[in-house]
């Protein structure tokens, strides 16, 4: 990746200059200097401790959007950062003799960005799996959690994991607790890309039951009087630092900082610290490590009789969605358009104001707004129709603008011919302006929607399972990121194109000037 | 027929029409000429609602419409219709609706403003074609036609909505000189027939032929009117004589 970005950026900046016309000296030159900008890619493997040292900072890569109590803003400092992994962090650097410096990730991505050397280690909550001792090594763990039911008080015998089959339940995007409710099968499973989003839509109703690690639950659910903890914690597991595996030296030391914290107590202070230390730390001195075997990366293009169905059943919802949605930005849009033109003055303001505050607020926060904030005023709408609501209204600001253009490009003559031959104002404008304008929009309307139908991906930010979430969540398990990524990008075009072949027929079908 | 009294319209602060009085009879064709911006289209627009008089009163086959402010309620709204059907409006750049045939041009308005079954609308598109001598064009997009056809269909159109009078707006203006005869012979056709018009143009040897009574506008006002031989042989205002001795050496 980084040695394919320095090349792109360093032939930018030399083609201009004219490559080809300069003298072979001056190419071979180039030539290294391009071979070098790739060169610390692959001297850096294997010496990052030497790195850390040299640099004196150890870069640990968390997330602390939602990361309480691991690593959150402090409350009352917000530009700095507390947690009880951040306290660890700042121990185990000074064991190395440097300082700590956490590198913001989102939390599902933290594997893929280690191996992209975008920091040194991960340590935020990592679970030990073989799965994920497969992909990266995995130091001695620091901290025993488990699985904890969250409920809304008023829920009663939601207490293990058979009690949440055929329930909403809520989980964290590819947490422990996503592929234990996986496993167990016959749970309506909801996947979130933070830990505040599933509480609320717990205490919105939308969801039964939060499924999480332990001192998540505590740090949440507890001080809330509408949540309980819900039966006693199960399948407990080990949090331990991720690192490279081409870094066995920081490794071993990791290993040795978190024996001498441990064995000094600093571990057993942090932890009472933050309210998450448990009797069950203490088996964390009974930890031995297992080997695990190197498994072939999954070729997900070899065995796509397997994966494509996935994906395909993720594009069937991307393209309801994206055709219901346009069903309501185009409704919506050529009503905002004739408001805007023919309404009276603050008919045409309010449309006017519409445009202008959908289109210069993002998608994001509008979904935000409609799926979230709306349960507050009483309005709880389900994902797929807050998706549809969201994409439809925003898009409804661009087609209302295509509309607009559309009619007044429609020469100011044809509404006076018609109204001269004694039809209404509507009338004029249903049989002889929208009709011609429709067909002008054609080109504009078809782009929105195939932008439309690449941006509907933005929508798993509200729980919805997509196309792209579906790739996300299976590069997630097999690390197969081309071989998914060619799929899906496969799938999308395979959709997109016809859409715009479509078009150009209906707008040559449409055509009345020079037949 | 026809009483138009005191018309009076400005843009913003432009006064275009001071006054006009106009009275015509069943069957006259009336020929407005002058100067450019002398305020005639605006006051054959003024007759077919595309603009409000400023003040003054215009009656059209017992229809009766003041100036002042465009209409509100829907009482009124109805009033305009009534007026704007009365009065068919041919223009200058013709404006056929470019989606539709030329039939579908011709029996828009009489099957959706006058709810005509569209079997009978379209039996009187063929009758309007023929007479146009457009016949085996019912069925083309009007893209497909020359300007003089294009404009004789827009005559067609405004005829299916039997109108009282029909009101013409420099209709050969934007043709081709060789174009202009198969528009004028159409319009001649209708005078004979005894079609009240209102025509404005600058063909003057047609004006001189076709019109029943000339009348020669001048900043905003009626100058001079009369027969067409008076106003062209004989006119009594300096600013009429001055107006035809530039358009007769043009």
């Amino acid at each position: 990746m980084n040695l394919v970005a320095a090349l792109a950026r360093a032939q930018v900046k030399s083609i201009p200059v004219g490559w080809l016309g300069q003298s072979p000296a001056f190419r071979i030159r180039w030539a290294l200097v391009l071979l070098l900008a790739g060169m610390p890619v692959f001297l850096g493997a294997g010496d990052t401790l030497g790195t850390i040292k040299q640099r004196g900072v150890l870069r640990w890569g968390a997330d602390a959007e939602g990361g309480a109590p691991y690593v959150y803003p402090d409350p009352q400092q917000p530009e700095r950062y507390i947690g009880f992994e951040c306290e660890l962090a700042g121990a185990l650097a000074a064991q190395l003799g440097v300082k700590a410096e956490m590198v913001q990730n989102q939390w599902d991505q933290l594997i893929p960005a280690l191996q992209r050397a975008n920091f040194d280690i991960i340590l935020n909550g990592l679970e030990l799996t073989p799965e994920n001792q497969q992909r990266i090594a995995m130091t001695r763990p620091y901290f025993v959690y488990a699985q904890q039911i969250v409920t809304r008080k008023d829920t009663e015998s939601l207490t293990g994991l058979e009690d949440l089959k055929g329930k909403a339940v809520g989980v964290l995007s590819s947490s422990v607790a996503q592929k234990l409710l996986e496993k167990a099968g016959g749970i309506g499973l909801r996947i979130y890309p933070g830990n505040v989003e599933s509480f609320r839509d717990l205490r919105a109703r939308r969801i039964e039951a939060v499924l999480l690690d332990l001192p998540i639950a505590v740090h949440y659910a507890k001080p809330d009087g509408s949540l309980q903890l819900s039966g006693v914690p199960f399948a407990p597991g080990y949090y331990a630092i991720g690192v490279r595996k081409q870094d066995p030296e920081l490794l071993a030391a990791l290993n040795q900082a978190i024996g001498e914290l441990s064995r000094n107590h600093t571990l057993d202070r942090i932890y009472r610290q933050y309210g998450v230390w448990d009797q069950n730390q203490e088996r964390l001195s009974d930890y031995q490590p297992v080997a695990v075997a190197d498994r072939q990366p999954i070729s997900t293009l070899r065995e796509w009789p397997k994966y494509l169905p996935l994906l395909l059943r993720g594009a069937l919802t991307t393209v309801e969605l994206s055709l219901l949605a346009m069903v309501v930005a185009v409704v919506v849009g050529l009503g905002l358009a004739i408001l805007r033109l023919f309404g009276w003055a603050p008919v045409r303001w309010f449309a006017q104001a519409y445009v202008e505050v959908m289109r210069g607020t993002p998608l994001l926060i509008q979904l935000f707004l409609i799926y979230y904030g709306l349960p507050e005023v009483g309005i709880r709408l389900n994902a797929f129709f807050a998706a549809i609501l969201g994409l439809g209204l925003n898009y409804a600001a661009n087609e209302a603008e295509n509309y607009r253009a559309g009619i007044q490009a429609i020469p100011h003559g044809q509404m006076e011919a018609a109204l001269a031959l004694g039809l209404t104002r509507g009338q004029a404008l249903r049989r002889v302006v929208l009709p011609q304008a429709l067909r002008l929009v054609i080109p504009p309307v078809t782009n929105d929607f195939i932008a439309m139908f690449k941006d509907s991906s933005i929508v798993s930010v509200i729980t919805m399972v997509e196309l792209t979430k579906v790739y996300g969540m299976l590069a997630m398990s097999t690390y197969d990121y081309i071989g998914l990524g060619l799929m899906t990008a496969g799938i999308y075009f395979a959709l997109s194109y016809p859409a715009s072949l479509l078009a150009s027929r209906l707008e040559a079908k449409l055509r009345y000037d020079c037949r | 027929m026809i009483v138009v009294e005191n018309l009076v319209k400005s843009y913003r602060l432009t006064p275009v029409l001071r006054g006009i009085d106009h009275v015509q009879e069943r069957g006259e064709t009336v020929v407005l000429i002058g100067p450019s911006g002398c305020g005639k289209s605006t006051f054959l627009r003024c007759l077919n609602q595309l603009e409000t008089a400023d003040s003054g009163r215009i009656t059209i086959g017992g229809i009766t419409i003041e100036g002042g402010r465009p209409p509100r309620t829907a009482a009124e709204r109805e009033r305009q219709r009534q007026l704007r059907q009365r009065a068919g409006m041919v223009f200058q750049s013709f404006n056929l609706f470019p989606h539709l045939t030329v039939r579908q041009n011709i029996t828009l308005a009489p099957v959706v403003v006058r709810g005509v079954p569209p079997a009978d609308a379209d039996a009187l598109a063929r009758e309007l074609l023929i007479k146009i001598g457009l016949a085996d064009k019912a069925e083309v997009y009007p893209a497909q036609l020359s300007g003089g056809q294009q404009q004789r269909v827009a005559i067609a159109r405004a005829l299916a909505m039997q109108p009282d009078v029909m009101l013409f707006d420099e209709p050969t203006s934007a043709l081709d000189p060789e174009l202009r005869e198969e528009v004028l012979a159409v319009m001649r056709r209708l005078a004979e027939e005894g079609m009240t018009m209102i025509l404005v143009t600058h063909e003057m040897q047609f004006a001189r032929d076709i019109a029943s009574r000339v009348v020669f506008f001048d900043g905003g006002r009626v100058a001079e009117s009369g027969s067409p031989e008076q106003i062209f042989s004989n006119p009594q205002q300096t600013r009429t004589r001055e107006f035809l001795s530039k358009v007769a050496t043009r």
